[in-house]
């Protein structure tokens, strides 16, 4: 695309949105205003809910024991050890982190219908945006504190395999710490663009069908650089749609460092932010549509 | 007069993929409640109560009509404010406790830590679970949650309280207990607006009744209004010889002579003069002579079936 | 009913303007991360098809955990090598790169495999120089997938240089390979090396300059370059027998370098079979004895 194609085509995009916004701004505007404190209380609270749900604990618990299970590549060479276990690590800490997820988030709207736990909350000065916006940042945090648990445990297991290694003449334990944080953090903000996803689903369908849907963009979201590859392949109207859903889906593999880091290629800063840019404004769209479907939803 | 909630022309339509055309669970409702009323729409299940409420409290959108409390629109937060709801069955999340749960609710309200705290000990003290507020609500008993849910509603202390089916699930006693507490709030001049299955309760809280049956509000009044001047005298009886009730029985106007009691309907002085002496003289002693209203069931149940007929 | 038309307007019209504005920060993404982005950087042949592996491995690879399912591949590789079984290894390897096509380790390994190990398994001459040629090959697709990556660049050179002994063309690799960033010092060395072996002094002059001007701060690198340069102003205008005789004397690995210049067929140098001296190629008599040398030469391997 060339220069002035891109900024016209971003100048088109941002009246729209603009105008969006404006128009729209009684359904989130207030919430951002004046609901901020409202916003954290349910952000506190669904925190608080799911610290004494069991299966949250047992999941945090199987994933460490996972974790560790990792040291077990012994027969390997330092090199080879050492990316089995970032690559696996990671892997483990991206898979899980999107199964909790979509547990987490899939769980919360139409369950607190079904549970009517949605009623007294609504009959409250409350707006609904208010409520779908302290949803998502409890989601946020939970999932927060679970990478973060995942990733200290992987520091720990590499950091323990790196003293009890030898390095070879030719090969060497290389635990590459800081690009392994930098992989988990950049996993974590796109089980944050995933999450806001699968608000906006579930603030319109069922649980199943928000289950369903969430692994669906899950899965198409990790292999967005195959659609683009697709692109090539094919000439006309198949092109130009294979491009326009490469542009619409959920930009996950942007934020899946694990091919480099595991390979110990240096990584790309720029990419990193341009990533984290796009991340944002995907999840600003996916919650400002949610809390305009979640406004018209009858509960 | 001043109205604090009014509804005029409610009508709701469910449409489906099976039926197109749409049910219409509240066909051109209108009704309109006073400050200090309390109010009670009563009806079979299906009638349309809840979906009214919930219509009320936004939950659902109507069809067509308006709704108005305090003259504003439910979607005006300074409504939700003065409001309070108890949902039917109502379901708070489980996991915390009675203390947490006011907690949070009140939280919502923008009260400080001191408040919220104070407001929670009285709430708890006033539905009698000061004893039980830490235990989590899902291993308290259906009375114990149902005592929490009407303390979250009062966490604003509201003008106006909204409440489905209060008492339903509960056994005799917590009925009672249930009853109790919403004759206290009537007595501290809220307005209350009630659906409920249980007309003797109802009749005993309730200033004003609506009968709802498939959408349409088909009767509405006091319980005196309903009930209709009282046409029937019973003449309660003791020691009333067979024969002599079997005479009784073929008297004009008398209804029937059951049990000791003898019912007539529409009679005048005279012709209950006549029983009186017939009584009397068949050996039976006069304990007392009365004309009872029809209750609410009695209303509710003539009512509708002068709507089905 | 809320708005419901309205809000779905809304919600279209802000999805696609969001997409719009979107569109270009992707395009700044594929930009910045060519190797997962860029589909000009693909392997002509990369095919989902043929990778090779249990369903739980293929599963993994669609679902974006082509890392993961490319190590589980690899563990694999490590039990059929402790199994003997080598001429099964090719194919995982080649699911194993296609799954990770920046897994450096994979790609040298699969090369060697194929350029040394096979090639000396196989008896056949024809064979040896399939496997050698294949080995190559995969070489190759390594440095075009990975052009940033000095090992890659450093392995294709080093299998002409050591395998095919194909000088020209180590030389343009090992060059390469000595340029990226993060080379080890001894690319740079094997680089002049290759013009040593064909006595190319017309490039070997460059080279060593080259080599000399890198890697300032290790002094063994200095030591090792400024003792090739002294050695080659000394010698480079001896007679070749002369200069054969000193190499000859000095080690074992220097005895193959000079037999490696007499052996039949060497394209550089005509060994008269009078004399058993070389002379250069072009020459119609030997620069030692005068014998004539026959009219057509070998070929060069």
């Amino acid at each position: 695309m060339s220069a002035q194609v891109s900024k016209l085509i971003l100048m088109a995009g941002l009246i729209i949105v603009v105008a969006v916004l404006v128009l729209t701004r009684r359904i989130w505007g207030t919430a951002l205003t004046h609901g901020l404190p409202s916003i954290w209380r349910i952000a506190k609270m669904t925190v608080a809910e799911a610290r004494r749900k069991r299966v949250l604990q047992a999941v945090v618990v199987l994933v460490i024991l996972i974790l560790t299970s990792l040291t077990f590549f012994t027969y390997l060479n330092p090199e080879e050890q050492a990316r089995m276990i970032i690559d696996s690590g990671l892997t483990t800490i991206a898979a899980f982190g999107m199964l909790l997820a979509i547990f987490i988030a899939a769980f919360m709207i139409p369950h607190e219908i079904e549970a009517r736990t949605l009623y007294p909350i609504l009959a409250k000065p409350v707006r609904r945006a208010e409520f779908l916006l302290g949803k998502y940042l409890g989601a946020l945090i939970i999932l927060g504190v679970v990478v973060a648990i995942m990733t200290v445990v992987l520091v720990g297991v590499l950091l323990l395999q790196d003293s009890m290694v030898e390095d070879l003449a030719n090969s060497k334990f290389d635990p590459n710490l800081l690009p392994v944080l930098f992989a988990a953090a950049m996993s974590y903000c796109a089980l944050a663009v995933l999450t806001a996803l699968i608000m906006l689903i579930s603030s319109v369908a069922s649980t199943t069908m928000t289950v369903i849907g969430a692994v669906l963009l899950w899965v198409v979201g990790s292999m967005q650089s195959m659609l683009l590859d697709l692109s090539t392949k094919v000439t006309g109207a198949t092109k130009v749609l294979t491009l326009a859903f490469f542009y619409a889906v959920p930009p996950l593999q942007n934020f899946d460092f694990r091919m480099e880091v595991s390979n110990h290629i240096g990584v790309s800063m720029p990419a990193a932010v341009f990533a984290l840019e796009r991340g944002l404004l995907y999840a600003i769209v996916a919650l400002v549509v949610a809390a305009i479907f979640f406004d018209s939803r009858q509960v | 007069m001043e109205t604090v909630l009014q509804i005029d022309g409610l009508t709701k339509i469910y449409h489906s993929l099976f039926t197109p055309a749409g049910v219409k669970a509240v066909d051109n409702l209108t009704l309109a409640i006073r400050p200090g009323e309390t109010y009670s729409m009563v009806g079979p299940n299906g009638s349309g109560k809840t979906t009214t409420l919930k219509m009320v409290l936004g939950l659902i959108f109507p069809t067509s009509g308006t709704i108005s409390i305090f003259g504003k629109d439910i979607s005006d937060l300074s409504v939700r404010e003065r409001i309070g709801f108890l949902p039917e069955d109502a379901y708070l999340y489980d996991v915390f406790t009675g203390e947490e749960l006011l907690d949070f609710y009140a939280g919502l309200f923008g009260y400080p830590r001191k408040r919220r705290k104070a407001l929670v000990d009285e709430l708890l003290t006033l539905v009698g679970m000061q004893a039980n507020r830490k235990v989590p609500f899902r291993e308290c008993s259906k009375g114990m949650r149902q005592r929490l849910a009407l303390a979250q509603a009062l966490v604003n202390d509201p003008e106006v309280l909204i409440l489905d089916e209060p008492t339903s699930g509960l056994d005799p006693a917590g009925r009672h207990q249930m009853t109790r507490l919403i004759l206290e709030l009537k007595r501290r001049g809220k307005t209350i607006l009630l659906c409920s299955h249980f007309l003797a309760e109802v009749e005993e809280v309730c200033d004003r009744v609506g009968i709802l049956y498939r959408g349409a509000l088909v009767g509405e009044g006091t319980l005196a209004e309903l009930a209709g001047e009282p046409t029937e005298t019973v003449v309660a009886t003791a020691g009333l010889e067979s024969a002599a009730a079997a005479r009784i029985a073929q008297m004009p106007q008398v209804l029937n002579v059951e049990d000791g009691a003898v019912r007539l309907s529409k009679a005048t002085g005279d012709q209950l003069w006549s029983v009186l002496q017939a009584v009397h003289d068949g050996g039976g002693r006069i304990l007392e002579v009365a004309k009872p209203r029809l209750s609410l069931q009695e209303v509710f149940v003539r009512t509708i079936g002068e709507v089905q007929e | 009913m809320r708005h419901r038309r309205r809000n779905f307007g809304f919600v279209v019209l802000f999805a696609l303007g969001m997409l719009l504005v979107q569109a270009p920060l992707q395009d700044a993404v594929n930009r910045a991360r060519p190797r997962v982005f860029d589909p000009s950087r693909r392997d002509p042949l990369q095919s989902i098809a043929s990778i090779r592996g249990p369903t739980p491995v293929l599963i993994a690879a669609l679902g974006g955990f082509r890392t993961v399912a490319a190590d589980l591949l690899w563990l694999k590789v490590d039990q059929l090598w402790d199994g003997g079984a080598w001429y099964l290894l090719p194919s995982v390897m080649e699911s194993v790169v296609q799954l990770d096509p920046h897994f450096l380790l994979g790609w040298e390994v699969y090369g060697w495999h194929l350029a040394y190990n096979l090639n000396t398994e196989s008896v056949l001459e024809v064979d040896k120089r399939s496997w050698l040629d294949q080995g190559l090959q995969v070489l190759e697709r390594a440095v075009t997938l990975n052009p940033d990556s000095w090992q890659m660049a450093f392995e294709l050179g080093w299998t002409c240089f050591d395998r095919a002994h194909d000088m020209p063309r180590a030389a343009e690799y090992l060059y390469r390979a000595s340029k990226l960033p993060d080379a080890r010092s001894f690319a740079a060395r094997l680089y002049y090396k290759t013009y040593e072996r064909t006595l190319n002094f017309e490039k070997l002059w460059p080279a060593l300059e080259y080599a000399q001007s890198r890697y300032k701060d290790e002094p063994q690198h200095q030591k090792l370059v400024k003792s090739s340069i002294e050695w080659w102003k000394t010698h480079q205008f001896d007679p070749q027998w002369h200069r054969y005789e000193i190499v000859r004397e000095n080690s074992a690995r220097q005895q193959r370098a000079v037999r490696f210049y007499l052996y039949p067929g060497n394209p550089y140098w005509n060994v008269c079979d009078r004399c058993g001296l070389p002379t250069k190629k072009g020459q119609p008599t030997c620069g030692a004895c005068g014998k004539p040398f026959p009219p057509t030469s070998p070929k060069p391997v």
